[in-house]
């Protein structure tokens, strides 16, 4: 393998109260690849994609076993979750723009972490818009609400709103689900520009796109990792009957 | 067949309900409007309740000016409440104005009184100052009682005329600014409103923010929402003995505006609570998850992304607690006092305008003014009702472009 692993997991365990949602997760995700979760629903992808920044902080009862190593570190031992969250960025399944401005929403973490220099913040808002394919679409409406975006817009407005924060991972729940084709084919280009820069892990409920945008994809079943591999092997030739039955559409 | 028939009787139930209620609000309305319109006028609102005796040092005219006969014919009739003058009004040459000896009218007494029916535009009254030199708003209605410590009563018109220009120099005249208004009860709510609003909202937002986004679900959480929704549920007159109890007697603070707007804001923690929770709900869990997942802090979530999104909630909230604090009278009446006076400091005492109607009625028995104030009451709330609303808009962050 040549590039450096950034996320391994070992033996992952998580429960929600009683139920064990991740099974004995042993996981390693490289950097500069986009890596692909697939699955039935209710598979544990997502919940394993919030493990990764701790998002699943939020919810109660959440119990968490075994080590995820973050650049040689357990994530879930004594680190700052605040810095882990600004170098793991998230984009999440609906598009979940901010009730304020295009500049304020991208300006948003920068402004979190203390930055206030209005030109260096302008330099951000532009270069992650950019970066995000989404500047020459709203240059001249930056100060307008984020909601008046359409769908597909508001999902690269949150893409670069986790770029401003220059992460080193993004991670993707679902991104282009709410999204028409035309918008989902938007979002996986600029994945494809966006690799080079960031790690990104993305989990997805269509096996055409994680085909057409990952290097590797970790195929989910009731918590468990069954397969994890390149991805034109995983699709042509799978190494689990039950990886090939759901590529296949026999189930799920 | 049947559920035809019981289908016509509910529905003509659900009208007579509705046509009831109808009724007993335009009944009520029209009640207030009608007793009270009569009492409505700017001086109605711009007066104290009580009348103000006071000296005002006035600097002799030099150059008497003479009334011009056009202007007396134009000039404005006098108060209704003095009703017809007891002898015909003179021109007091000296002063630039016109006096004339009327029946005065106060609530409790009734006497013979010189009043000021007109001044004219160079009148030397109009740059009048007190004792301490500052200046005085000396206008019509007026009650002139005496001048350089002679008495008029017992005098004529045209002995008092005479009196006033016979002085010289600087003249020292008793006046009497006539009471009747509430402006005083008018300026005590809106102190009232304002203090109470200043102490209850912190402490209700940020009680709110506690139960929604940081108490863990369980028995504490369960018996604030409990606590807040019982005391939302006690009378007011229970509220007015605590900080009776507690603020006037126990503190120290007097009966006063203090005391009672901080047992208003007692009364108004609840519903602040209540409406900012339901706000704060409301705010979708993606924009937490959202901020959280840019590396903001739980601090700077609730502050720059859900309480800007809950303000239409908030602002439904100060709404609501104007209202109450315009609506209350039991606990006010206990705690805050019914001196019809604008509280110069925060331990002095002052009615609001509800305590003043319920005075008025109780006291004089005076259903019209009371339901003038009514009048007055109504309108004000309806305007608080307008602002808040535009200020919400202006607010809501959903709603810009």
């Amino acid at each position: 393998m040549d590039n450096k692993v950034k996320f391994n997991t070992k033996n992952l365990d998580l429960f929600y109260g009683d139920f064990q949602a991740l099974k004995s997760i042993n996981m390693e995700i490289c950097e500069n690849e986009v890596t692909a979760f697939i699955g039935p629903s209710g598979c544990g992808k997502s919940t394993f994609l919030r493990c990764l920044n701790r998002m699943n902080d939020l919810i109660d009862c959440v119990d968490i076993k075994g080590e995820i190593i973050f650049d040689g570190k357990d994530i879930n031992g004594d680190i700052d979750v605040i810095n882990l969250r600004t170098r793991v960025g998230m984009v999440f399944q609906k598009p979940n723009p901010f009730p304020m401005s295009i500049y304020d929403n991208i300006a948003y973490g920068p402004k979190c972490q203390g930055l206030k220099d209005k030109a260096k913040l302008d330099t951000i808002v532009k270069d992650s818009l950019e970066r995000a394919a989404l500047w020459d679409e709203v240059k001249d409406r930056l100060n307008k609400s984020a909601l008046g975006l359409s769908g597909g817009q508001q999902q690269r407005l949150c893409i670069a709103r986790t770029i401003a924060m220059n992460p080193e991972v993004i991670l993707m729940d679902e991104p282009t689900s709410a999204l028409d084709p035309i918008a989902t084919l938007k979002i996986e280009d600029l994945m494809q520009s966006l690799k080079k820069l960031y790690t990104i892990i993305i989990v997805t409920h269509s096996m055409q796109q994680a085909g057409r945008i990952s290097d590797k994809t970790a195929f989910f079943l009731m918590g468990e990792v069954i397969e994890f591999n390149e991805t034109p092997k995983i699709f042509t030739n799978p190494d689990d009957k039950r990886t090939e039955d759901y590529i296949t559409g026999r189930f799920g | 067949m049947t559920q035809k028939i019981k289908d016509t009787i509910v529905k003509g139930v659900v009208y007579l309900a509705t046509g009831i209620t109808l009724c007993v609000l335009l009944f009520i309305i029209g009640f207030i409007f009608i007793k009270g319109i009569g009492l409505i006028n700017w001086n109605f609102i711009s007066r104290d309740y009580n009348d103000t005796t006071f000296y005002a040092f006035v600097q002799e005219s030099n150059s008497p000016t003479t009334l011009d006969e056009k202007v007396q014919e134009n000039k404005s009739d006098y108060d209704k409440k003095y009703e017809t003058p007891l002898e015909a009004p003179v021109y007091v040459e000296s002063i630039g104005a016109e006096i004339t000896k009327v029946l005065y009218k106060n609530y409790t007494t009734e006497k013979e009184q010189f009043i000021i029916s007109y001044i004219s535009k160079g009148s030397p009254l109009l740059s009048a100052v007190n004792s301490n030199g500052t200046s005085i708003d000396v206008s019509t209605d007026f009650v002139l009682e005496s001048v350089n410590g002679n008495e008029f009563t017992g005098m004529s018109t045209e002995e008092v005329k005479t009196l006033i220009n016979d002085q010289s120099g600087e003249l020292k005249i008793k006046m009497v600014e006539p009471g009747g208004g509430i402006r005083s009860n008018i300026i005590t709510t809106l102190y009232m409103i304002l203090l109470s609003l200043v102490v209850a909202l912190p402490i209700g937002i940020f009680g709110a923010i506690y139960l929604t986004e940081y108490a863990k679900p369980g028995k504490i959480v369960n018996a604030i929402r409990f606590a807040a929704e019982c005391l939302a549920g006690i009378p007011s007159i229970i509220f007015g003995l605590f900080g009776m109890a507690f603020f006037v007697v126990a503190l120290n603070f007097q009966i006063s505006l203090l005391s009672g707007s901080l047992t208003v804001a007692i009364i108004l923690l609840p519903v602040i609570i209540r409406s900012t929770e339901e706000a704060l709900k409301t705010v979708p869990i993606a924009f937490r998850e959202g901020s959280l997942a840019l590396g903001a802090t739980k601090l700077q979530t609730i502050f720059k992304i859900i309480l800007p999104c809950a303000v239409p909630g908030i602002a439904t909230a100060v709404l609501l607690s104007i209202g109450r604090v315009i609506g209350e009278s039991a606990a006010l009446l206990l705690t805050a006092g019914t001196v019809a006076q604008i509280p110069g400091t925060l331990f002095s005492p002052g009615s609001t305008l509800t305590v003043q109607a319920y005075y008025v009625t109780k006291e004089e028995g005076n259903i019209e003014m009371a339901c003038a104030i009514g009048i007055v009451i109504i309108v004000i709330v309806i305007i608080l009702n307008i602002l808040s609303r535009i200020a919400s808009d202006k607010l809501n962050v959903f709603n810009k472009e």
